[in-house]
Protein backbone atom coordinates (compact mmCIF):
# COMPACT_ATOMS: atom_id res chain seq x y z
CA UNK A 1 0.00 0.00 0.00
CA UNK A 2 2.89 2.34 0.86
CA UNK A 3 4.47 1.78 -2.55
CA UNK A 4 1.14 2.31 -4.23
CA UNK A 5 0.72 5.65 -2.44
CA UNK A 6 4.27 6.64 -3.40
CA UNK A 7 3.48 5.80 -7.02
CA UNK A 8 0.31 7.93 -6.97
CA UNK A 9 2.29 10.81 -5.44
CA UNK A 10 4.97 10.46 -8.12
CA UNK A 11 2.37 10.47 -10.91
CA UNK A 12 0.65 13.57 -9.48
CA UNK A 13 3.90 15.51 -8.99
CA UNK A 14 5.03 14.57 -12.49
CA UNK A 15 1.84 16.14 -13.87
CA UNK A 16 3.04 19.54 -12.67
CA UNK A 17 6.81 19.24 -12.57
CA UNK A 18 7.33 17.88 -16.09
CA UNK A 19 7.82 20.46 -18.81
CA UNK A 20 5.25 18.67 -20.97
CA UNK A 21 2.64 18.98 -18.22
CA UNK A 22 3.40 22.67 -17.79
CA UNK A 23 3.16 23.20 -21.56
CA UNK A 24 -0.24 21.48 -21.67
CA UNK A 25 -1.65 23.62 -18.84
CA UNK A 26 -0.27 26.79 -20.39
CA UNK A 27 -1.75 25.84 -23.77
CA UNK A 28 -5.09 25.13 -22.06
CA UNK A 29 -5.00 28.51 -20.33
CA UNK A 30 -4.16 30.12 -23.67
CA UNK A 31 -7.19 28.52 -25.34
CA UNK A 32 -9.51 29.67 -22.52
CA UNK A 33 -8.03 33.19 -22.70
CA UNK A 34 -8.52 33.38 -26.47
CA UNK A 35 -12.11 32.20 -26.17
CA UNK A 36 -12.94 34.61 -23.36
CA UNK A 37 -11.38 37.48 -25.33
CA UNK A 38 -13.55 36.43 -28.28
CA UNK A 39 -16.57 36.73 -26.01
CA UNK A 40 -15.69 40.36 -25.36
CA UNK A 41 -14.54 41.40 -28.83
CA UNK A 42 -17.13 39.60 -30.98
CA UNK A 43 -20.44 41.50 -31.11
CA UNK A 44 -22.59 38.40 -31.50
CA UNK A 45 -20.82 36.50 -28.74
CA UNK A 46 -20.78 39.49 -26.37
CA UNK A 47 -24.58 39.60 -26.56
CA UNK A 48 -24.83 36.00 -25.44
CA UNK A 49 -26.64 35.30 -22.27
CA UNK A 50 -24.31 34.61 -19.34
CA UNK A 51 -25.61 31.08 -18.96
CA UNK A 52 -24.96 30.38 -22.63
CA UNK A 53 -21.42 31.75 -22.32
CA UNK A 54 -20.81 29.60 -19.22
CA UNK A 55 -22.11 26.53 -21.08
CA UNK A 56 -19.85 27.18 -24.08
CA UNK A 57 -16.87 27.77 -21.80
CA UNK A 58 -17.65 24.55 -19.88
CA UNK A 59 -17.76 22.57 -23.14
CA UNK A 60 -14.32 23.90 -24.08
CA UNK A 61 -12.95 23.09 -20.59
CA UNK A 62 -14.23 19.51 -20.86
CA UNK A 63 -12.77 19.14 -24.36
CA UNK A 64 -9.41 20.42 -23.10
CA UNK A 65 -9.44 18.09 -20.10
CA UNK A 66 -10.25 15.12 -22.33
CA UNK A 67 -7.52 16.04 -24.79
CA UNK A 68 -5.01 16.16 -21.92
CA UNK A 69 -6.37 12.85 -20.56
CA UNK A 70 -6.03 11.17 -23.97
CA UNK A 71 -2.48 12.49 -24.52
CA UNK A 72 -1.29 11.60 -21.00
CA UNK A 73 -3.19 8.30 -20.99
CA UNK A 74 -1.66 7.22 -24.31
CA UNK A 75 1.75 8.01 -22.86
CA UNK A 76 0.98 5.97 -19.70
CA UNK A 77 2.39 2.57 -20.67
CA UNK A 78 3.45 3.02 -24.32
CA UNK A 79 5.57 6.05 -23.41
CA UNK A 80 7.26 4.19 -20.54
CA UNK A 81 7.86 1.29 -22.94
CA UNK A 82 9.47 3.61 -25.52
CA UNK A 83 11.63 5.32 -22.90
CA UNK A 84 12.60 1.82 -21.63
CA UNK A 85 11.43 2.64 -18.10
CA UNK A 86 8.49 0.21 -18.06
CA UNK A 87 10.64 -2.70 -16.90
CA UNK A 88 11.80 -0.66 -13.90
CA UNK A 89 8.21 0.22 -13.11
CA UNK A 90 7.05 -3.38 -13.32
CA UNK A 91 9.74 -4.73 -10.99
CA UNK A 92 8.54 -2.43 -8.20
CA UNK A 93 6.47 -4.21 -5.53
CA UNK A 94 3.18 -3.04 -7.07
CA UNK A 95 1.05 -4.95 -9.56
CA UNK A 96 0.58 -3.66 -13.14
CA UNK A 97 -3.08 -2.98 -12.32
CA UNK A 98 -1.98 -0.81 -9.38
CA UNK A 99 0.43 1.03 -11.70
CA UNK A 100 -2.50 1.64 -14.06
CA UNK A 101 -4.70 2.92 -11.21
CA UNK A 102 -1.88 5.20 -10.02
CA UNK A 103 -1.57 6.58 -13.57
CA UNK A 104 -5.33 7.09 -13.70
CA UNK A 105 -5.10 9.00 -10.40
CA UNK A 106 -2.46 11.19 -12.03
CA UNK A 107 -4.89 11.93 -14.86
CA UNK A 108 -7.65 12.78 -12.37
CA UNK A 109 -5.24 15.09 -10.55
CA UNK A 110 -4.44 16.69 -13.89
CA UNK A 111 -8.19 17.30 -14.41
CA UNK A 112 -8.41 18.90 -10.96
CA UNK A 113 -5.63 21.31 -11.98
CA UNK A 114 -7.48 22.16 -15.22
CA UNK A 115 -10.71 22.63 -13.25
CA UNK A 116 -9.05 24.97 -10.73
CA UNK A 117 -7.43 26.93 -13.58
CA UNK A 118 -10.79 27.27 -15.33
CA UNK A 119 -12.72 28.65 -12.32
CA UNK A 120 -11.55 32.29 -12.82
CA UNK A 121 -12.61 32.15 -16.49
CA UNK A 122 -16.06 30.81 -15.61
CA UNK A 123 -16.41 33.44 -12.91
CA UNK A 124 -15.38 36.22 -15.32
CA UNK A 125 -17.83 35.05 -17.94
CA UNK A 126 -20.84 34.17 -15.86
CA UNK A 127 -20.81 35.56 -12.34
CA UNK A 128 -23.53 38.12 -13.14
CA UNK A 129 -25.81 35.49 -14.65
CA UNK A 130 -27.65 32.54 -13.27
CA UNK A 131 -26.52 28.98 -12.54
CA UNK A 132 -22.79 29.56 -12.08
CA UNK A 133 -22.57 27.37 -8.96
CA UNK A 134 -24.59 24.48 -10.49
CA UNK A 135 -22.43 24.86 -13.61
CA UNK A 136 -19.27 24.41 -11.51
CA UNK A 137 -20.76 21.42 -9.66
CA UNK A 138 -21.92 19.61 -12.80
CA UNK A 139 -18.73 20.50 -14.66
CA UNK A 140 -16.70 18.95 -11.84
CA UNK A 141 -18.83 15.78 -11.72
CA UNK A 142 -19.13 15.23 -15.48
CA UNK A 143 -15.49 16.21 -16.08
CA UNK A 144 -14.22 13.75 -13.46
CA UNK A 145 -16.31 10.90 -14.91
CA UNK A 146 -15.27 11.73 -18.49
CA UNK A 147 -11.59 11.92 -17.58
CA UNK A 148 -11.85 8.47 -15.96
CA UNK A 149 -13.62 7.15 -19.08
CA UNK A 150 -11.27 8.62 -21.70
CA UNK A 151 -8.15 8.33 -19.55
CA UNK A 152 -9.02 4.75 -18.60
CA UNK A 153 -9.56 3.63 -22.19
CA UNK A 154 -6.41 5.49 -23.35
CA UNK A 155 -4.35 3.79 -20.63
CA UNK A 156 -5.81 0.39 -21.56
CA UNK A 157 -4.93 1.04 -25.19
CA UNK A 158 -1.48 2.22 -24.19
CA UNK A 159 -0.90 -1.02 -22.25
CA UNK A 160 -1.59 -3.04 -25.42
CA UNK A 161 0.07 -0.84 -28.04
CA UNK A 162 3.79 -0.93 -28.66
CA UNK A 163 4.24 2.75 -29.46
CA UNK A 164 3.00 6.02 -28.00
CA UNK A 165 2.18 7.34 -31.49
CA UNK A 166 -0.06 4.35 -32.22
CA UNK A 167 -1.95 4.68 -28.93
CA UNK A 168 -2.23 8.45 -29.35
CA UNK A 169 -3.58 8.28 -32.92
CA UNK A 170 -6.32 5.82 -31.93
CA UNK A 171 -7.11 7.83 -28.79
CA UNK A 172 -7.34 11.11 -30.70
CA UNK A 173 -9.56 9.54 -33.36
CA UNK A 174 -11.93 8.28 -30.66
CA UNK A 175 -11.83 11.72 -29.03
CA UNK A 176 -12.71 13.47 -32.30
CA UNK A 177 -15.54 11.02 -33.01
CA UNK A 178 -17.00 11.56 -29.57
CA UNK A 179 -16.58 15.32 -30.03
CA UNK A 180 -19.40 15.20 -32.59
CA UNK A 181 -21.75 17.23 -30.34
CA UNK A 182 -19.38 20.17 -30.73
CA UNK A 183 -18.81 19.59 -34.45
CA UNK A 184 -22.44 18.91 -35.36
CA UNK A 185 -25.12 21.54 -35.02
CA UNK A 186 -28.27 20.98 -32.91
CA UNK A 187 -30.41 20.37 -36.03
CA UNK A 188 -28.23 17.45 -37.19
CA UNK A 189 -28.31 15.96 -33.71
CA UNK A 190 -32.11 15.98 -33.63
CA UNK A 191 -32.42 13.23 -36.26
CA UNK A 192 -32.95 9.63 -35.10
CA UNK A 193 -29.33 8.74 -35.83
CA UNK A 194 -28.13 11.92 -34.13
CA UNK A 195 -30.22 11.23 -31.03
CA UNK A 196 -28.95 7.65 -30.88
CA UNK A 197 -25.33 8.82 -31.17
CA UNK A 198 -26.01 11.39 -28.46
CA UNK A 199 -27.44 8.69 -26.21
CA UNK A 200 -24.44 6.37 -26.49
CA UNK A 201 -21.82 9.10 -26.56
CA UNK A 202 -20.56 9.96 -23.06
CA UNK A 203 -19.21 13.35 -24.22
CA UNK A 204 -22.64 14.27 -25.66
CA UNK A 205 -24.35 13.14 -22.46
CA UNK A 206 -22.10 15.38 -20.38
CA UNK A 207 -22.75 18.36 -22.68
CA UNK A 208 -26.51 17.77 -22.74
CA UNK A 209 -26.47 17.57 -18.95
CA UNK A 210 -24.58 20.88 -18.70
CA UNK A 211 -26.95 22.44 -21.23
CA UNK A 212 -30.03 21.42 -19.30
CA UNK A 213 -28.54 22.55 -15.96
CA UNK A 214 -26.90 25.81 -17.03
CA UNK A 215 -29.09 27.05 -19.89
CA UNK A 216 -32.48 25.47 -19.18
CA UNK A 217 -32.16 25.51 -15.35
CA UNK A 218 -33.57 22.00 -15.09
CA UNK A 219 -33.30 20.10 -11.82
CA UNK A 220 -31.40 17.00 -10.79
CA UNK A 221 -34.24 14.67 -11.82
CA UNK A 222 -33.59 15.50 -15.48
CA UNK A 223 -29.92 14.57 -15.08
CA UNK A 224 -30.45 10.99 -13.87
CA UNK A 225 -30.26 9.31 -17.31
CA UNK A 226 -27.10 11.10 -18.59
CA UNK A 227 -25.47 10.61 -15.18
CA UNK A 228 -26.35 6.89 -15.21
CA UNK A 229 -24.85 6.55 -18.72
CA UNK A 230 -21.66 8.34 -17.62
CA UNK A 231 -21.37 6.13 -14.52
CA UNK A 232 -21.90 3.02 -16.67
CA UNK A 233 -19.05 4.08 -18.99
CA UNK A 234 -16.85 4.91 -15.98
CA UNK A 235 -17.31 1.43 -14.52
CA UNK A 236 -16.69 -0.09 -17.98
CA UNK A 237 -13.48 1.95 -18.41
CA UNK A 238 -12.13 0.87 -14.99
CA UNK A 239 -13.03 -2.75 -15.72
CA UNK A 240 -11.36 -2.68 -19.17
CA UNK A 241 -8.28 -1.02 -17.65
CA UNK A 242 -7.98 -3.64 -14.88
CA UNK A 243 -8.45 -6.48 -17.38
CA UNK A 244 -5.91 -5.20 -19.91
CA UNK A 245 -3.27 -4.43 -17.30
CA UNK A 246 -3.37 -7.82 -15.60
CA UNK A 247 -0.44 -8.76 -17.76
CA UNK A 248 1.64 -6.03 -19.34
CA UNK A 249 4.18 -7.06 -21.92
CA UNK A 250 7.46 -5.21 -22.24
CA UNK B 1 -84.28 41.44 -69.73
CA UNK B 2 -81.70 39.06 -71.06
CA UNK B 3 -78.92 41.26 -69.68
CA UNK B 4 -80.46 41.46 -66.21
CA UNK B 5 -80.98 37.69 -66.27
CA UNK B 6 -77.28 37.14 -67.01
CA UNK B 7 -76.29 39.60 -64.27
CA UNK B 8 -78.54 37.85 -61.75
CA UNK B 9 -77.08 34.51 -62.75
CA UNK B 10 -73.53 35.86 -62.35
CA UNK B 11 -74.41 37.31 -58.95
CA UNK B 12 -75.90 33.98 -57.90
CA UNK B 13 -72.78 32.12 -59.04
CA UNK B 14 -70.59 34.63 -57.19
CA UNK B 15 -72.68 34.19 -54.06
CA UNK B 16 -72.37 30.41 -54.29
CA UNK B 17 -68.58 30.64 -54.84
CA UNK B 18 -68.19 33.17 -52.04
CA UNK B 19 -70.36 31.07 -49.76
CA UNK B 20 -68.37 27.95 -50.52
CA UNK B 21 -65.02 29.64 -50.06
CA UNK B 22 -66.20 31.12 -46.77
CA UNK B 23 -67.29 27.69 -45.58
CA UNK B 24 -63.91 26.22 -46.58
CA UNK B 25 -61.81 29.15 -45.42
CA UNK B 26 -63.47 29.77 -42.07
CA UNK B 27 -61.21 28.17 -39.47
CA UNK B 28 -63.08 26.14 -36.90
CA UNK B 29 -60.14 26.63 -34.57
CA UNK B 30 -59.18 30.07 -33.41
CA UNK B 31 -55.65 30.55 -32.22
CA UNK B 32 -53.92 33.62 -30.91
CA UNK B 33 -50.83 34.55 -28.97
CA UNK B 34 -50.26 37.59 -26.83
CA UNK B 35 -46.91 39.20 -26.07
CA UNK B 36 -46.28 40.50 -22.55
CA UNK B 37 -46.72 44.19 -22.02
CA UNK B 38 -43.82 46.50 -21.18
CA UNK B 39 -40.29 46.79 -22.48
CA UNK B 40 -38.35 43.59 -23.02
CA UNK B 41 -34.60 43.25 -22.80
CA UNK B 42 -32.09 40.45 -23.25
CA UNK B 43 -32.04 37.94 -20.42
CA UNK B 44 -35.70 38.59 -19.49
CA UNK B 45 -38.03 35.64 -19.09
CA UNK B 46 -41.42 36.84 -20.30
CA UNK B 47 -44.41 34.53 -20.63
CA UNK B 48 -46.39 34.66 -23.87
CA UNK B 49 -50.05 33.68 -23.54
CA UNK B 50 -51.56 31.37 -26.11
CA UNK B 51 -55.29 30.76 -26.61
CA UNK B 52 -56.84 28.01 -28.72
CA UNK B 53 -60.61 27.91 -29.16
CA UNK B 54 -62.73 25.29 -30.87
CA UNK B 55 -65.34 27.33 -32.74
CA UNK B 56 -66.59 24.43 -34.82
CA UNK B 57 -69.13 21.67 -34.16
CA UNK B 58 -66.65 18.82 -34.18
CA UNK B 59 -64.84 17.35 -31.20
CA UNK B 60 -61.11 17.93 -31.77
CA UNK B 61 -58.56 15.42 -30.59
CA UNK B 62 -54.77 15.26 -30.52
CA UNK B 63 -54.12 18.86 -31.51
CA UNK B 64 -50.48 19.84 -31.65
CA UNK B 65 -49.67 23.47 -30.89
CA UNK B 66 -46.18 24.72 -31.54
CA UNK B 67 -44.38 27.98 -31.23
CA UNK B 68 -42.51 29.69 -34.07
CA UNK B 69 -40.11 32.56 -33.71
CA UNK B 70 -38.71 34.68 -36.53
CA UNK B 71 -36.15 37.41 -36.51
CA UNK B 72 -37.57 40.49 -38.24
CA UNK B 73 -34.34 42.45 -38.43
CA UNK B 74 -34.48 44.28 -41.78
CA UNK B 75 -32.35 42.48 -44.32
CA UNK B 76 -31.66 39.57 -41.96
CA UNK B 77 -35.10 37.97 -41.58
CA UNK B 78 -34.80 34.33 -40.63
CA UNK B 79 -36.49 31.67 -38.49
CA UNK B 80 -34.94 31.32 -35.06
CA UNK B 81 -34.03 27.95 -33.56
CA UNK B 82 -35.85 27.80 -30.22
CA UNK B 83 -33.20 25.48 -28.72
CA UNK B 84 -32.02 28.02 -26.14
CA UNK B 85 -35.03 30.34 -26.15
CA UNK B 86 -37.64 28.03 -24.81
CA UNK B 87 -37.69 24.71 -22.98
CA UNK B 88 -41.31 24.25 -24.13
CA UNK B 89 -41.57 24.31 -27.88
CA UNK B 90 -44.83 22.42 -28.40
CA UNK B 91 -47.87 21.18 -26.48
CA UNK B 92 -50.45 18.55 -27.28
CA UNK B 93 -54.10 19.16 -26.52
CA UNK B 94 -55.75 15.80 -25.96
CA UNK B 95 -59.29 16.98 -26.55
CA UNK B 96 -61.09 20.22 -27.30
CA UNK B 97 -64.87 20.00 -27.30
CA UNK B 98 -66.94 22.54 -29.31
CA UNK B 99 -66.85 25.95 -27.69
CA UNK B 100 -64.01 25.02 -25.33
CA UNK B 101 -60.95 27.25 -24.93
CA UNK B 102 -57.49 26.04 -24.04
CA UNK B 103 -54.94 28.49 -22.66
CA UNK B 104 -51.21 27.88 -22.56
CA UNK B 105 -48.22 29.70 -21.12
CA UNK B 106 -45.17 29.94 -23.37
CA UNK B 107 -42.24 31.02 -21.20
CA UNK B 108 -39.26 32.27 -23.17
CA UNK B 109 -35.78 33.42 -22.33
CA UNK B 110 -34.70 36.31 -24.50
CA UNK B 111 -31.30 35.50 -25.92
CA UNK B 112 -30.77 38.07 -28.66
CA UNK B 113 -31.63 41.69 -29.20
CA UNK B 114 -33.69 42.91 -32.13
CA UNK B 115 -37.20 42.77 -33.53
CA UNK B 116 -38.85 39.38 -33.49
CA UNK B 117 -42.18 37.86 -34.39
CA UNK B 118 -43.89 34.99 -32.65
CA UNK B 119 -46.78 32.84 -33.83
CA UNK B 120 -48.59 29.70 -32.81
CA UNK B 121 -49.35 26.94 -35.30
CA UNK B 122 -51.99 24.25 -34.77
CA UNK B 123 -51.94 20.91 -36.45
CA UNK B 124 -55.15 18.93 -36.41
CA UNK B 125 -54.39 15.31 -37.35
CA UNK B 126 -57.67 15.08 -39.29
CA UNK B 127 -57.05 18.18 -41.39
CA UNK B 128 -54.63 18.58 -44.26
CA UNK B 129 -53.68 22.16 -43.41
CA UNK B 130 -52.37 23.83 -40.32
CA UNK B 131 -53.79 26.95 -38.72
CA UNK B 132 -51.46 29.77 -37.83
CA UNK B 133 -52.17 32.65 -35.49
CA UNK B 134 -51.42 36.27 -36.29
CA UNK B 135 -47.76 37.14 -36.03
CA UNK B 136 -47.13 39.12 -32.85
CA UNK B 137 -44.05 41.26 -33.10
CA UNK B 138 -41.99 42.47 -30.17
CA UNK B 139 -38.68 44.21 -29.64
CA UNK B 140 -35.84 43.07 -27.40
CA UNK B 141 -33.47 45.73 -26.13
CA UNK B 142 -29.76 44.79 -26.17
CA UNK B 143 -27.87 44.16 -22.97
CA UNK B 144 -24.13 43.44 -23.14
CA UNK B 145 -23.99 40.57 -20.69
CA UNK B 146 -20.37 39.53 -20.87
CA UNK B 147 -18.49 42.07 -18.78
CA UNK B 148 -15.16 42.92 -20.37
CA UNK B 149 -13.95 44.50 -17.13
CA UNK B 150 -13.63 41.09 -15.52
CA UNK B 151 -12.58 39.05 -18.54
CA UNK B 152 -9.53 41.06 -19.60
CA UNK B 153 -7.61 40.74 -16.28
CA UNK B 154 -8.33 37.01 -16.13
CA UNK B 155 -7.58 36.32 -19.82
CA UNK B 156 -4.25 38.12 -19.69
CA UNK B 157 -3.32 37.68 -16.02
CA UNK B 158 -3.86 33.96 -15.55
CA UNK B 159 -1.52 32.67 -18.30
CA UNK B 160 1.11 35.16 -17.11
CA UNK B 161 0.78 34.01 -13.50
CA UNK B 162 0.94 30.38 -14.60
CA UNK B 163 4.05 31.10 -16.66
CA UNK B 164 5.71 32.76 -13.65
CA UNK B 165 4.65 29.85 -11.39
CA UNK B 166 6.04 27.17 -13.70
CA UNK B 167 9.17 29.22 -14.33
CA UNK B 168 9.83 29.59 -10.61
CA UNK B 169 8.98 25.93 -10.00
CA UNK B 170 11.47 24.75 -12.61
CA UNK B 171 14.12 27.20 -11.44
CA UNK B 172 13.80 26.01 -7.82
CA UNK B 173 13.66 22.38 -8.96
CA UNK B 174 16.82 22.58 -11.12
CA UNK B 175 18.61 24.67 -8.47
CA UNK B 176 17.89 22.17 -5.71
CA UNK B 177 19.03 19.32 -7.97
CA UNK B 178 22.26 21.20 -8.74
CA UNK B 179 22.79 21.82 -5.02
CA UNK B 180 22.17 18.15 -4.28
CA UNK B 181 24.76 17.19 -6.91
CA UNK B 182 27.27 19.65 -5.42
CA UNK B 183 26.71 18.17 -1.96
CA UNK B 184 27.16 14.64 -3.34
CA UNK B 185 30.40 15.64 -5.13
CA UNK B 186 31.72 17.28 -1.97
CA UNK B 187 30.85 14.19 0.04
CA UNK B 188 32.67 11.99 -2.50
CA UNK B 189 35.71 14.26 -2.41
CA UNK B 190 35.61 14.22 1.36
CA UNK B 191 35.44 10.41 1.40
CA UNK B 192 38.41 10.19 -1.00
CA UNK B 193 40.44 12.55 1.17
CA UNK B 194 39.75 10.33 4.14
Amino acid sequence: MRHFKTLIKKECIEEISSSRGAALYLAGCGVLSVFSLLLVSNTELSLLDNAQAVYMMSAIIIALALLIAVIRGSDGFAGERERETLELLLITPVSPAEVAIAKLMGLIFSWFVVFVLSIPYLWAVGSTGQNLIPALEYLFISGTLLVVIFGGFSLALSARMKTFKGALSIGLTAFLLSGSPILLGPSLRQSTVGRFIDLINPFANALNMLDSVVVDSLGVLFQIIPLAILIFYTIAAIWVLSMTTRRVEL
Amino acid sequence: MKKSYVLCLNFLILLIIAGNSHADGTPFIHVSIQAPTGALKMGDRPVFKGVVKNSGQRNLQGLVVYLSLVSLRPGHEHPVDLEDWSAQKAVRIDQLVPGETNRQDWPMRLIQAGRFGVALTIVDPLENRSIVSDLVSFKIQPKPTVASGRILPVAIGEPLLLLIFFGLFHWIHTRSRRLMKDVQIQELLHERKL
